[in-house]
């Protein structure tokens, strides 16, 4: 859907109250915007864009903010949209939130992601490498690459290949970091040693996986999980706390039983 | 001290131990609350109860493990309350929950503190009072006190918010969660807060209102 499409309704207008930040080293502050001419079929991002082109022919500086695929599937869009992560819908990513959800004349409060594992960039964009690093320290499976082998080789339990990809359907975009009351990552640890721990090909590293990833994650600074469930209610792809229960488990699990375990997050 | 060290330093294994001390303190907490319903009987069964236990060979090793239970669960606590603010340094401007936390997730710390409070007055008049001969004298006096009565009703509901979430939140935190089962967990976890902390609460308002057993 591109933008400008105007609805039967008319345009819309906001006030929009947005932070900016020129650096990291900035202290940063919200400043406001009018936008007047919004289609109610924009999406949010699309409504940021008129914004911007208008900063942009007026000589100001574009408002930056991250996005890539527009289409709910990639994780780069990383808004705080009137202090919800991806706006006020559930299992919605900021670029599938459409203007219509909101009424004309509203004020929208527009602030990235924030915790100390996602340090800022730029106005709305964040640093979320945090979670790659904690993917490379184990959010792998080692196999042989090649042709792919015979698909019924390994059988794979209904219920078992369903939860997994009920959790690989993890976009990483951090929005349940970003809706943490303790901008904990759990959940997102926890759908990626879930994905994994439950199919086959997850097996030959699993315990060292759930361990290192344990330790990459404390170790990049996020808060602790307190079981306030902010992050299912935030995640744009539904993806159930259960997850963060099975997390706990395998780690239980490896940190008792793993008898290879002091090596652990070392290599 | 090393393994106690290593069990702050990971955040998973720290919560365990958070939830396991706080599951053994709620079994505390039942017990705790059948012994103290002896004062609906009168001062002969309250003492008598209170002297049997005091007569217990096993008593100081109990008291010593539960002291180390109620450290523990705050000091971890502490130390994850303290990480939690640093991880995230500047806060939003405004932060709106989309559906997650209940009234007692979120007021976990204040509750904690509350009952924190509650439980030093509470050991210094009772545990540590300096005359112990005759208990049910001792608690009745204080319950006489509509003060002391209605920080200690106050107290209790910290304590049932505390604990509808706190007993729920250890399952999870077990590694417990299931379709079947989590729902039956959430709603058995503020049945039990509420009937613990109302009998507790019960106690105290029925020593002020009757005057105690006659």
């Amino acid at each position: 859907m591109s933008a400008g499409q105007a609805g039967s309704a008319g345009t819309m207008h906001f006030t929009l109250k947005i932070w900016r930040q020129k650096s990291a080293k900035d202290a940063g502050r919200f400043v406001s915007y009018e936008v007047s001419g919004v289609s109610p079929d924009m999406s949010f991002l699309e409504m940021l864009d008129l914004l911007n082109e208008g900063l942009i022919a007026k000589g100001d500086e574009a408002v930056a903010f991250d996005h890539d695929c527009r289409e709910g599937i990639c994780g780069m869009c990383s808004l705080v949209i009137n202090g919800q992560a991806h706006g006020p819908d559930k299992n919605t990513t900021a670029c599938q939130l459409y203007m219509r959800r909101f009424q004309s004349g509203d004020t929208i409060t527009v602030e990235p992601f924030r915790a100390r594992a996602f340090p800022a960039l730029r106005d709305l964009a964040v640093d979320r490498s945090a979670f790659d690093r904690i993917m490379a320290a184990g959010g792998f499976i080692s196999t042989n690459t090649g042709s792919a082998p015979e698909a019924n080789s390994v059988p794979v339990p209904k219920p078992k290949a369903d939860a997994a990809m009920d959790a690989a359907t993890c976009i990483g975009c951090g929005a349940c970091v970003a809706a943490c009351p303790n901008a904990a990552a759990m959940l997102f640890v926890a759908a990626k040693v879930s994905h994994m721990a439950l199919l086959p090909q997850g097996q030959p590293e699993r315990e060292r996986r759930v361990l290192a990833m344990r330790k990459a994650m404390d170790a990049e600074g996020f808060g602790n999980c307190s079981n306030e469930y902010e992050c299912e209610a935030a995640c744009p792809k539904g993806i159930s706390v259960s997850n963060i229960a099975r997390l706990n488990r395998e780690y239980a699990r490896a940190a008792l039983f793993f008898a290879d375990h002091a090596e652990s997050g070392k290599s | 001290m090393r393994c106690l060290v290593d069990l702050l330093e990971s955040s998973i294994a720290k919560k365990i131990s958070v939830a396991l001390a706080g599951i053994l303190l709620v079994g505390f907490l039942a017990v705790h609350l059948a012994g103290n319903l002896f004062l609906l009987e009168g001062p002969q069964a309250f003492n008598g109860y209170a002297e049997h236990l005091a007569n217990n060979p096993l008593l100081p090793a109990a008291e010593i493990l539960l002291a180390a239970l109620f450290l523990w669960h705050i000091a971890a606590a502490l130390v994850t309350r303290a990480q939690n603010r640093k991880a995230r340094p500047e806060g939003y401007q405004s932060q709106r929950a989309k559906g997650g936390r209940t009234w007692g997730s979120r007021s976990m710390t204040a509750t904690a503190l509350l009952l924190l409070a509650f439980l030093i007055v509470h050991l210094k008049s009772f545990r540590f009072a300096s005359d112990r001969s005759d208990l049910y004298a001792l608690v009745m006096k204080d319950f006489q006190n509509k003060y002391y009565v209605g920080f200690y009703v106050l107290a209790m509901g910290a304590l049932a918010l505390h604990l509808s979430h706190g007993i729920q939140s250890a399952f999870q935190t077990f590694g417990v969660n299931h379709p079947r089962y989590t729902p039956w967990i959430k709603r058995t976890s503020v049945v039990v807060a509420v009937l613990l902390a109302a009998g507790f609460a019960f106690l105290p308002v029925w020593a002020l209102v009757a005057g105690g057993a006659r």
